[in-house]
């Protein structure tokens, strides 16, 4: 009878329904079915041409062999710790500098800080090659003055993950700050004031407002920088091509290169699924977190 | 209107635009190509990388004089993105175009597929037109799927004033030790301002791919099995040691902003390159600079004097989906562009395309002394031993092993050439990746 009640209610609706039905339609085909598809794939042995093979857990058993897979891992671990707490820091001291009341020319230098995120990684790359260029460098041109040897920065297997996260640093920070920057603006005024007038100092005000109201803008900002260098394709691409050897080589370009190079599509949705998911749980840890220090 | 109305048409409108869209999909043949006899003039299609599709609009006139009912349109694809884009087409059964170009070391993924048009029953007439090396690429399980187009027998473009300012004499570079040692004389006596060549460490196996042919050795052998452990692969790992170790390159990547600006200084010697690259050199050269430098050509050192000097890198063809509706006219295009001496002297001269169409090496137009390069007979040079060289054993899974080996070899270069018995453990570990055998030693 209830069901009844709700299918006529939905009828006498149909023309809301009608309204958001794009959406969803769109969504289930772009969105819905090419990620359950993928799910599907995971489970088989597909070159994108042939017939499909299904090879049950076969792919996921293979990636604990795949010394690629695991180096692209570390690789990954590494971009990650020498780029996201920098950029956390560097974006925050930015955003507290741009929002600064003595400062002049505010939206001039707003506009310099986000402007490398939206430049055209080839262009980046071009001036970066320049920067790290072996025989002409300005690197290795401040090296050569300080009196120290020249470095082979995007072709020793040492130094290719730093050049890269560098790069990654200087075109990504500027977008933390902006964000950051939006964080400190939406903190209460009342706060700092309040504080103020209880004789809080600088640091005290630091320390027990901005930075607890903050947390949220941080914990979004590690997210999304987590996903960001777990999936950094052109950067990689475009200077180093994930050498020399392997040492460059990030998840992003593996899983590029695992699909359209190797054309193994049956094992690239399987990789791609168990990274989907380690990423995943690794954000709800930090959310949970967060979640945990509201309640106490 | 009622609401329930409004639905129902609507839903019906829905249902008849996608069973439109699901019979035009299953009407798609996957198999062999179909004529499109009966069919109103549609024109086919061509994917084609920047240079080669400009190439081939260039020559569209001279193409519809002899089929003037088949309308062409050529689509420039960049060579990056061709490769993917072609593989969903194909996968997708649909919407791949009616002629394509490929990189000859990718036919035998593709052909392993059966999604692309057996040309076998037009096309095995002009077998000993092409070099075997090349032809042989084009063939798989006995079935011809592809035509060969441009090659890349490779030389050494060097700037002459620059050779003698150092009393360097390329006539007397016959081996590869000589060019080493000239290499050092220049760098010596330029105080490491001018280096001997360009050679990256993120391209070893370009240039071990080059020594590996003139050595005679294979990545795979003919049952398919690894083959890179050879004393052959052996003798061009050799080679490319001692190029490394002689301290005469620049690190710096055959294309990039770094060598272009080269072309027109001191700061390289030479270039060893194919044949395509003189065009590049020149588009890139300004006329003064190229005049003062005096560019010349000579052939490649060989392993020792007397041995081979050429050896190839890379090349073209073009292929026929086998989802295409125009078979016959697909077919005639390119016959008409890779069969066909004018055709393929066409795309070299002016595009520096050099023919895979033996044919075409035949023509006096191949003799014609080039300005550029001091009224040398650039052509002529580099058709020089070109059937002598030894044809790659292609797998289906060509490009994984090469992108395996040049992984292995830039870490190898990266950290110093130390790994002792590196062939024979990059052999096991290309193989266990590969899912097949190594050869033993």
């Amino acid at each position: 009878m209830r069901a009844r009640r709700n299918w006529a209610d939905v009828r006498r609706h149909a023309h809301f329904y009608l309204f958001i039905a794009p959406f969803f339609l769109l969504f289930a085909v772009f969105g819905m079915y090419p990620v359950l598809f993928s799910f599907f794939l995971s489970f088989t042995k597909w070159n994108g041409l042939t017939e499909r093979r299904w090879i049950g857990l076969a792919n996921f058993a293979a990636m604990l062999h795949d010394e690629i897979f695991w180096t692209s891992l570390w690789n990954t671990a590494v971009l990650g710790v020498l780029t996201i707490p920098a950029m956390l820091v560097l974006g925050f001291l930015f955003a507290l500098g741009l929002n600064a009341g003595w400062l002049r020319a505010k939206g001039y230098l707003r506009t310099a800080f986000f402007l490398p995120c939206i430049t055209p990684m080839v262009a980046i790359a071009i001036v970066f090659l320049l920067v790290y260029s072996p025989e002409r460098g300005i690197l290795n041109w401040l090296l050569r003055s300080a009196g120290l040897g020249p470095l082979d920065w995007l072709n020793s297997v040492s130094w290719s993950k730093p050049s890269l996260a560098m790069v990654s640093l200087w075109r990504w920070t500027g977008y933390t700050a902006v964000l950051m920057l939006a964080g400190l603006q939406g903190i209460p005024k009342d706060y700092y004031e309040a504080a103020r007038l209880d004789g809080a100092g600088g640091f005290a005000r630091m320390w027990h407002i901005t930075l607890p109201l903050m947390r949220p803008m941080f914990i979004y900002c590690s997210i999304s920088a987590l996903l960001g260098t777990v999936f950094m394709f052109d950067e990689v691409i475009v200077l180093t091509e994930g050498g020399p050897g392997a040492s460059s080589l990030n998840f992003g370009l593996y899983l590029f290169n695992t699909s359209f190079v190797d054309f193994r599509f049956g094992y690239a949705s399987a990789v791609a699924y168990t990274m989907a998911a380690f990423v995943f749980l690794l954000s709800l840890v930090i959310v949970r977190r967060r979640r945990g220090d509201e309640n106490w | 209107m009622p609401t329930a109305q409004l639905i129902k048409i609507l839903l019906a409108g829905a249902l008849l635009v996608a069973s439109g869209v699901v019979a035009s999909r299953f009407d798609q043949p996957r198999s062999e190509g179909t004529s499109r006899s009966g069919q109103a003039s549609q024109p086919i299609v061509v994917w084609a990388w920047n240079t080669p599709a400009k190439s081939l609009r260039q020559f569209m006139p001279s193409f519809r004089v002899k089929h003037p009912d088949i309308d062409v349109r050529v689509e420039m694809i960049g060579s990056n993105m061709s490769r993917a884009r072609f593989l969903l087409a194909l996968s997708a059964g649909i919407g791949a175009p009616d002629v394509a170009m490929i990189e000859i070391q990718n036919v035998q993924q593709y052909a392993a597929t059966k999604t692309l048009a057996d040309l076998t029953e037009r096309a095995s007439h002009y077998a000993s037109s092409f070099p075997p090396a090349f032809w042989d690429n084009c063939v798989y399980d006995g079935r011809v799927y592809a035509i060969p187009w441009d090659m890349g027998p490779c030389g050494v473009f060097y700037k002459d004033a620059v050779f003698r300012r150092y009393g360097v004499d390329a006539a007397k570079i016959e081996s590869w030790d000589e060019f080493i040692a000239a290499g050092r004389k220049i760098v010596t006596a330029s105080s490491g301002q001018t280096r001997m060549l360009p050679l990256a460490t993120g391209e070893m196996s370009h240039m071990f791919e080059l020594l590996l042919q003139q050595a005679g050795g294979q990545i795979f052998d003919a049952e398919g099995r690894v083959a890179i452990n050879s004393p052959e692969a052996g003798v061009a790992l050799d080679v490319l040691q001692r190029l490394v170790e002689a301290d005469i390159s620049a690190n710096i990547a055959a294309h990039g902003f770094e060598v272009y600006s080269s072309f027109n200084t001191d700061a390289i010697a030479c270039y060893v390159m194919p044949v395509w690259y003189g065009g590049m050199i020149r588009d890139a050269t300004q006329a003064a600079a190229a005049r003062q430098l005096a560019w010349r050509v000579m052939r490649l050192p060989a392993m020792q004097p007397g041995g081979l000097r050429n050896s190839n890198r890379g090349g073209s063809v073009l292929v026929i989906p086998a989802q295409t509706q125009h078979f016959d006219d697909a077919w005639k295009f390119v016959e008409f562009a890779l069969c066909d001496v004018d055709s393929q002297l066409a795309h070299y001269q002016q595009f520096h395309l050099f023919p895979a169409f033996l044919p075409a090496h035949r023509d006096k137009r191949f003799d014609r002394p080039d300005q550029f390069f001091g009224g040398q007979h650039v052509s002529r040079l580099f058709t020089q031993q070109l059937e002598e060289i030894p044809a790659l054993n292609r797998t289906a899974d060509w490009l994984q092993a090469e992108h395996y080996l040049n992984r292995a070899l830039s870490r190898w270069a990266a950290t110093g050439m130390e790994a002792p018995d590196f062939l024979q453990t990059l052999a096991v570990r290309l193989a266990r990746r590969l899912g097949r055998e190594a050869t033993s030693r």
